[in-house]
């Protein structure tokens, strides 16, 4: 397959252009502005589709394509100033590329049907495909730029869809906060990129890789006595990027307020692509953040944020809120999987997780759809009613707890596995580890606890229930689910049970993932430097060349011993991991189904605890009612008093005091100068000079003649011939 | 002797024509002086060897301007209106003494001028005519559509043009009553 | 005898005249009779100047663009003359002093 800008190109044109297309179609004919976007990204899952069976197919494991054309170029001399844009695709690309656009292809599929009494039909559409088309374009963006540019076009996106439902109360609040939240990430994640252009000159990924290969990240940076070094400095901004999109702790406050928006717009954005994109960025920047030394404090962060957002989900009643929570606390396992090295594992489980979280929120949509009511107390023996929709959650739950067989188990178990290592290895990780299985076990009980308090058990609210519409397959109602809910079995990632082909159930050509996905190896990052650039065009000027493809290896470039030790460790993991996922699925069993215990000993007992969990651990307190009421609110009431009490005083009333002696001065030079001396004396002069003028210009012919010929004659008289 | 006899006759037909045009003061009059003073004047491109010259001024002011002249003289007078719309006594439509010395004074003021002019340009002895005269017709017709062709084909389009132009403004228009 | 005096002599006479009644008289019509007379002074010291000087006829081309332009000049001017009676009533210059009624 050849890559021009007429294969690459459309992925991201598409949906854009169907964006500009419906911004004017959208009020006048929104079935066909509806229709419009919808083909659109189905468009570019084909073209996305063709990309990425040509590179698991055809490429080897190292290829990559890099296509470049010249934003603008301001080079003077030796200062050199020159903006490229182009795209990158590589391995991981056309991976993100295909989950992104099928995703996003069955969302806009199920949000036909989500959405289509809404007055405002045609205007999500609108939103969807800009969506999109920017998460397409910051896939397949070769550098920090235009990734950052696109970032703030999804934040931007993200902000309408939050505030879809403006006149529910809070939404407004609910996108501002949004904004705000991840506006912190993204100005750090901009110094970041700063620092970037300082030391590389450009933001292409190929060419940080090659600096920071070339130890071009060395230098320190000393101010106030504190020496840091540089590549700390650019990894913690691009980390924060990274935190703010992806909502971690400390900045995850949005994310469960962002359920304000349309269900299948939390599905798409808020659960399978825009938060992974933070995730990306980092794994993008694995090189820097492991030159940066900062992998620990990632780990922490992810690790934090993991088990932290699990246990908050443990007390949620709204089904929308558990499943933001969740999608934190997976959104810190992949942290996790960063913090840990596990580049691979932690790349596998943003796909895992966008396709189960996208599953599981259009699920609860399905559900909120029929029975018009968020609150799970209010649920209960949906199972008859919502049968397909039952299924499709049921699945995804088995997925995100971590139970064999399904996605979620290969991909989480990996990630733990590896955190298992490294806290053998290094004393300093051993918390990570704790708190990841942990929340592995929390993770399952509160997953489970909504599927058994939404489906199982006696109606709760009869009225509700009787209301309930009953479900019929449909093309647009419950198919993207089940088709969906399908490629939440583990086979389609790795055919082995523990995800590191330790117990290999059907064979090496099912781990395409691993034999795929590489992390840039630190020691290799030298020969980013050779890496050919082209120039982006109508014409494919590569080699043709067919590379050997890449074989699995099972002990993944380590030595023999090494690698058993590893697996030896995953193994330990795996065995952990699915104890933890029974545990808490039977107590999630226990608890809701036979009764066995009771929620409310639980909830009295740890009373504290709930009120903690309830405040959401008071970060919402925090921010606003301490940060911002507290600190900011303050500061602007001492600004506010500098204002009026200094400024307004002395600066705007003594310039209006001497403003008043400079009117009396100029009042008096207006009165007597200017009015009498020059206004009248113009006047006076004008009918002076009118009084000669009008004489001469008395529209007499024969003076005119006389006058010319009297000037005719003074001119030639005083001539020399 | 012939040419000469022209000369002079010619000469003075033009200048007494001329003078005749300032003197009278009946406008019927100074026209038909006027086309006496362009006859010796086509007597003196005769003089001068220009026969095609000669021939345009008596065709083209003989025939056309003086005529034109004729008609708007008699199309527009007749009117005995001494006072303007101040009710002022006009100066007499052919002139009084003021006038007339005002136009003595402007008249030796562009005498010095030409004067001044024409005795530098003179100082020397004026060339005396070599040219036999023969026929200029086919020569002048020649440069005419060679070397002055763009100059030709303005003239012509100026001459359209103050056709048209006079056309229209002439053309009586009521609304400007109305 | 006759040589270039004389027929300058002659333009020169002739163009006095035309300044004479271009100055001293009122009424428009006769205003034209004197520009004629100017621009013939004009046309007559080309075809002199031809005669006595170098010989080609490019003094006779100006002469002959003068008597057209004269010739259009007075149909435009003569147009304007009757159609201005028709507005005033009169072709006295003085009453031609303004732009407007």
């Amino acid at each position: 397959m050849d890559y021009t800008i007429t294969t690459v190109a459309p992925i991201v044109l598409l949906p854009f252009f169907a964006f500009v297309i419906n911004v004017f179609l959208a009020k006048r004919v929104p079935i066909a502005a509806v229709a419009l976007s919808t083909l659109a990204i189905f468009g570019s899952f084909i073209y996305a589709l063709r990309i990425f069976l040509d590179f698991q197919n055809v490429y080897a494991v190292g290829y990559h394509i890099h296509k470049v054309f010249t934003w603008f170029d301001l080079s003077a001399g030796e200062h050199l100033f020159k903006v490229n844009m182009g795209i990158y695709i590589d391995n991981m690309t056309a991976t993100m590329l295909l989950m992104v656009t099928a995703v996003a292809t069955l969302i806009h599929v199920f949000s036909t049907w989500y959405m289509h009494d809404d007055e405002r039909f045609a205007r999500f559409f609108v939103y969807m495909s800009l969506f999109t088309s920017a998460m397409l374009g910051l896939v397949l963006s070769d550098n920090l730029l235009s990734v950052f540019i696109f970032w703030e076009l999804m934040g931007f996106c993200s902000y309408s869809l939050i505030g879809f439902y403006y006149e529910k109360e809070g939404a407004g609040n609910a996108s501002m906060k949004a904004f705000m939240t991840t506006r912190v990430g993204d100005v750090f994640f901009l110094m970041g990129i700063l620092i970037i252009w300082i030391i590389v000159g450009n933001t292409t990924f190929v060419d940080i890789y090659a600096a920071i290969g070339a130890g071009k990240f060395g230098g320190v940076f000393t101010s106030f006595g504190i020496g840091l070094p540089i590549a700390t400095i650019a990894a913690l901004c691009i980390f924060a990027g990274t935190m703010g999109k992806s909502a971690q702790f400390p900045i995850h406050v949005w994310l469960p307020d962002a359920m304000f928006g349309p269900t299948p717009c939390s599905a798409l954005i808020h659960a399978a692509t825009m938060v992974a994109a933070g995730v990306y960025l980092s794994l993008r920047m694995y090189p820097l953040m492991e030159a940066g030394h900062i992998l620990t404090f990632i780990a922490y962060i992810g690790a934090i944020t993991a088990f932290g957002a699990a246990t908050i989900a443990l007390i949620q009643t709204d089904i929308k809120a558990v499943l933001a929570y969740s999608t934190i606390s997976q959104l810190g396992y992949m942290v996790i999987g960063i913090g840990v090295g596990s580049y691979n594992a932690s790349f596998m489980h943003l796909i895992t997780h966008a396709v189960f979280k996208a599953c599981l929120f259009l699920s609860a949509g399905s559900v909120i759809h029929s029975i018009h009511c968020q609150e799970m107390p209010q649920m209960g023996g949906l199972r008859k009613k919502l049968p397909y929709t039952f299924f499709a959650m049921l699945l995804c739950c088995f997925a995100i707890a971590g139970v064999p067989f399904f996605s979620g188990f290969v991909s989480k178990d990996r990630i733990l596995g590896d955190a298992l290592l490294m806290a053998m290895e290094n004393k300093a990780f051993i918390p990570v580890a704790l708190l990841g299985f942990g929340g592995a076990l929390l993770t399952a009980f509160y997953m489970f606890r909504m599927l058994f308090l939404t489906f199982f058990g006696e109606p709760r609210d009869h009225h509700i229930y009787d209301h309930a519409h009953e479900e019929h397959i449909g093309w647009n109602s419950n198919i993207p689910l089940l088709i969906l809910s399908v490629f939440t079995l583990g086979l389609f990632y790795s055919g082995s049970f523990t995800g590191q082909g330790e117990v290999n159930l059907f064979g090496s050509k099912y781990e395409w993932f691993q034999t795929l996905i590489h992390k840039p190896e630190a020691s290799h990052l030298e020969h980013f430097a050779h890496y050919e650039k082209e120039d982006f065009g109508t014409t494919d000027t590569r080699d043709k060349v067919e590379l050997p493809k890449a074989a699995y290896d099972a002990n993944h470039g380590l030595s023999e011993e090494a690698a058993h030790h590893v697996h030896f460790v995953h193994k330990i993991g795996a065995i952990l991991s699915i104890f933890i996922a029974f545990a808490g699925i039977f107590l999630a069993y226990s608890m809701y189904i036979t009764k066995k215990l009771d929620p409310n000993w639980w909830a009295t007992t740890f009373s504290g605890w709930r009120k903690a969990l309830q405040n959401k651990y008071y970060f919402d307190d925090l921010y606003i009612g301490k940060i911002i009421q507290k600190g900011l609110l303050p500061f602007n009431n001492l600004l506010a008093k500098f204002d009026s009490g200094i400024y307004d005083r002395y600066v705007v009333d003594g310039t209006a005091v001497l403003n008043r002696w400079a009117y009396n001065i100029s009042r008096w030079f207006d009165n007597n100068v200017v009015d009498s001396g020059m206004v009248d004396g113009t006047g006076a002069s004008v009918r002076l000079m009118n009084v000669v003028l009008r004489t001469i210009q008395s529209g007499k012919v024969q003076l005119y003649i006389i006058v010319l010929v009297v000037v005719l004659a003074s001119y030639v008289l005083t001539l020399r011939f | 002797m012939f040419s000469n006899t022209l000369f002079l006759l010619s000469a003075v037909l033009t200048v007494a024509g001329a003078l005749m045009v300032v003197y009278t003061k009946n406008l019927m009059h100074a026209c038909i002086y006027l086309l006496a003073s362009f006859f010796g004047i086509a007597g003196l491109y005769a003089c001068l060897g220009a026969d095609f010259l000669a021939a345009t001024q008596l065709v083209v002011y003989a025939g056309g301007v003086i005529i034109l002249m004729l008609f708007a003289i008699m199309l527009t007078g007749g009117t005995g209106n001494k006072v303007n719309r101040y009710g002022l006594e006009k100066i007499p439509a052919m002139g009084n003494k003021k006038t007339y010395f005002t136009a003595g004074f402007t008249a030796i003021v562009s005498a010095l001028i030409l004067v001044k002019i024409t005795m530098s340009a003179m100082s020397g002895n004026p060339a005396v005519a070599n040219l036999t005269n023969e026929p200029t017709v086919e020569r002048l017709g020649t440069i005419l559509a060679t070397d002055h062709i763009l100059a030709f084909e303005i003239s012509s389009v100026l001459l359209l043009g103050a056709l048209v132009g006079a056309a229209v403004i002439s053309r009586p228009r009521k609304e400007i009553h109305d | 005898m006759i040589n270039l005096w004389a027929y300058l002599g002659i333009s020169f006479i002739l163009f006095i005249c035309g300044i004479m009644v271009m100055i001293a008289r009122k009424n428009i019509i006769a205003l034209l009779l004197g520009v004629e007379l100017i621009l013939n002074a004009a046309a007559l010291n080309f075809a002199a100047y031809t005669k006595f000087s170098n010989g080609n006829l490019d003094g006779h081309i100006m002469s002959l663009f003068i008597i057209i332009i004269a010739a259009a000049e007075s149909a435009v001017g003569l147009g304007i003359v009757i159609r201005f009676f028709q507005l005033r009533e009169s072709i006295h210059i003085d009453d031609a002093s303004t732009l407007q009624n």
